[in-house]
């Protein structure tokens, strides 16, 4: 942000707690919490609570990969939360209202959630608006279209889900709750894709300098669209296991993902050696907030005083790992 | 930000593309309001501008704060400034105010202390995630704006509060020489608003801060200095706009932030729509916040669907978004 950084570099001192914080500085914040919620409550520490932690953390991993896809990027989706209630949305009224098979609902809920990054990626790409205020103007646009379509906002709910379908939000694989096994999968799939491949490097290069690799024979359109379109259908597969766990499509729920998706994506990158987002780093900013939430709930804390911890300890992460950034 | 946002972008004439452009905005608009008018004939009678525009008030308030935020920090959207805490900052000293004077039974002068002060400790904190941390103003404000409206679900445990208290009265129902009290109050907030901006040395330093950050700096103005001030100003116009939102709503509403928010980005960057040079300046942001409630009176006084006009606003947001990045490319 400031344009003021010294052309020369200014003596550091050679180590000490400075060098400390820019190097481990937020793990040691995750070693800390650990530490206090599990000197306040013993049985955050029990391997059961490990499960659940992991189990709440599904949806929020399968949505935060999807953001830092679009991040790498070098944009940003705020309509995360969209695409995952249409995804959810439309798989639940497939099979509700047109007896449509489990794995042809998964398919046109997907459907549908790409069908939100098409959007995104026609305004950004297209019409070359913003990657904020065109994911933006989708977040409201399908806000007002949830209302609209269940009448004001009330839930859908299929209590009769074909059982397989139900699997995928409480069913287990060998111990492993489905739905971990699924976020897991997805996470080695944009590993590989996003961190180990030449599309990896590609779209690492788009996102730091989009002139330099557009000169470099990139096709830096394509790319962007495709990443808005795949990490839409991303969220939509975090909105099928969402609808799967509750046997019903919540509207607005996915937004309550959104800023937690953002955040884990940063803190990812503030871990990074270059301060690059990127899937392994926003996969410990994910089971950080898990933590987090996991450990407020053990505290037996009133949901408004949750809201407002929560919303505090958002901020007061993202400013460590933005410090530590931009310190190193 | 892009240079060629920077420079004052000639206006050419010939460019029918571009002129149907960077004017579609403002075409859909009328058009709008003229289908408005026709489809309800009570929308054109006299009563109704004065409804429009004490149902601009709170919007208003909110869009004086984010064009002076957009102006120290230029209109780049990512890089440049923006906040979208204002919203979250109104309602969280508005569920201060109404705790504290209806459940509390606080005095109102006391309860308006309290909110201001938590206001302006919102809007330090914005200054110090921006300027001292180093985080995207975008990022930060987005950040932040979770953590008041959480902290706001914490003062009021997510309850309705009514305010009956006749100060906020006053501001909904009182008036001034016939003129509604409220909007006599927001014109002179404006009026103090575009001095400061356009009327004093520092408001001239904040604008070239906003217009070129580098060339503030050769110049010798500490640019963060500016930018921090904007946040903080920004702020006192989301407490200053808590008395509004209480007076508009009768008292303190949970969730009503997410709505302010949506229509001070439409009535920003739509403002932005009526200037020469297509930026965001405070006269814009006001005029596109009483276009933004005349619609809003408009599609109630034509029965349009309630859930229907936050599609609508939304798709107008993109539209405006859209004409401009287009008719901006064109220039290029």
């Amino acid at each position: 942000m400031k344009s003021g950084t010294p052309i020369v570099a200014v003596g550091r001192p050679a180590a000490g707690w400075r060098d400390v914080f820019v190097r481990y500085g937020f793990l040691l914040i995750i070693a800390a919490c650990f530490l206090f919620f599990a000197l306040y409550n013993p049985s955050f520490l029990g391997v059961g609570n490990f499960k659940n932690i992991a189990e709440g953390s599904a949806v929020l991993l399968v949505v935060s990969l999807g953001m830092t896809l679009v991040v790498a990027l070098g944009g940003i989706d705020l309509s995360v939360g969209v695409a995952l209630d249409f995804g959810s949305a439309f798989a639940i009224v497939a099979m509700k209202e047109f007896d449509v098979a489990w794995y042809a609902a998964i398919a046109i809920g997907v459907l549908a959630g790409a069908g939100v990054g098409l959007l995104n990626a026609l305004l950004v790409v297209r019409l070359a608006v913003s990657p904020f205020l065109a994911t933006l103007g989708v977040y409201f646009i399908g806000g007002s279209v949830e209302r609209i379509f269940t009448h004001g906002g009330g839930p859908i709910s299929f209590r009769h889900l074909p059982e397989q379908y139900y699997a995928i939000g409480i069913g287990e694989v060998l111990g492993v709750p489905t739905k971990v096994v699924i976020a897991a999968g997805l996470v080695l799939v944009y590993y590989v894709l996003v961190e180990r491949s030449i599309i990896g490097k590609r779209i690492h290069g788009i996102g730091l300098q989009p002139s330099a690799a557009r000169v470099a024979g990139l096709k830096v359109k394509a790319y962007t669209a495709l990443g808005l379109v795949v990490a839409s259908a991303t969220c939509a597969v975090a909105g099928i296991i969402a609808s799967a766990s509750l046997r019903m499509f919540t509207p607005l729920a996915g937004n309550a993902y959104l800023m937690n998706a953002i955040a884990a994506t940063f803190i990812g990158a503030s871990i990074h050696p270059h301060g690059r987002p990127n899937v392994l780093g926003t996969l410990v900013g994910v089971l950080f907030l898990g933590m987090i939430a996991n450990g407020l709930n053990l505290m037996g804390l009133d949901f408004n005083v949750k809201a407002a911890l929560s919303g505090i300890i958002l901020v007061a992460a993202l400013a460590l790992a933005i410090a530590q950034k931009r310190l190193r | 930000m892009t240079d060629a946002s920077v420079a004052p972008r000639a206006v050419r004439t010939g460019g029918l593309l571009k002129s149907a452009a960077s004017l579609a905005p403002l075409a859909i608009f009328l058009a709008l309001l003229l289908y408005l008018g026709v489809a309800a004939p009570s929308f054109l009678a006299p009563g109704t501008i004065a409804l429009i525009l004490k149902q601009a008030v709170p919007n208003v308030v909110v869009c004086l704060g984010l064009a002076t935020v957009v102006i120290a920090g230029g209109d780049d959207v990512i890089s440049g400034g923006i906040d979208l805490s204002i919203p979250a900052i109104a309602v969280l000293a508005a569920a201060i105010v109404a705790q504290l004077t209806t459940i509390k039974g606080a005095p109102i002068a006391f309860a308006l202390a309290a909110g201001m002060g938590a206001a302006l400790i919102a809007g330090l904190v914005n200054a110090f995630l921006v300027v001292v941390v180093g985080m995207t103003p975008l990022l930060a404000t987005l950040a932040s704006s979770s953590a008041y409206v959480g902290l706001a679900s914490y003062v009021t445990s997510s309850r309705r509060i009514e305010v009956g208290d006749p100060f906020i009265v006053y501001l909904r129902d009182g008036s001034v020489g016939g003129a509604p009290a409220g909007v006599i109050a927001v014109f002179v907030l404006v009026l103090i608003f575009y001095f400061a901006v356009h009327r004093t040395r520092w408001g001239l330093n904040l604008q070239a801060v906003g217009g070129s950050r580098d060339a503030a700096e050769i110049a010798g103005l500490f640019a963060s200095k500016f930018i921090a001030q904007s946040f903080v100003l920004a702020a006192i116009a989301g407490g200053v706009d808590s008395v509004f939102l209480l007076a508009r709503g009768s008292g303190y509403a949970p969730g009503s932030e997410e709505n302010l928010l949506l229509e001070m980005i439409l009535a920003t960057f739509l403002g932005a729509a009526f200037s020469p040079r297509r930026i965001v300046t405070l006269w814009g942001a006001v005029l596109g916040a009483v276009l933004v409630a005349a619609l809003s009176i408009g599609f109630g006084s034509a029965g349009v669907d309630i859930f229907w006009t936050g599609c609508i606003k939304g798709g107008l947001i993109l539209i405006v978004v859209a004409s401009s990045a287009v008719s901006r490319n064109l220039n290029r």
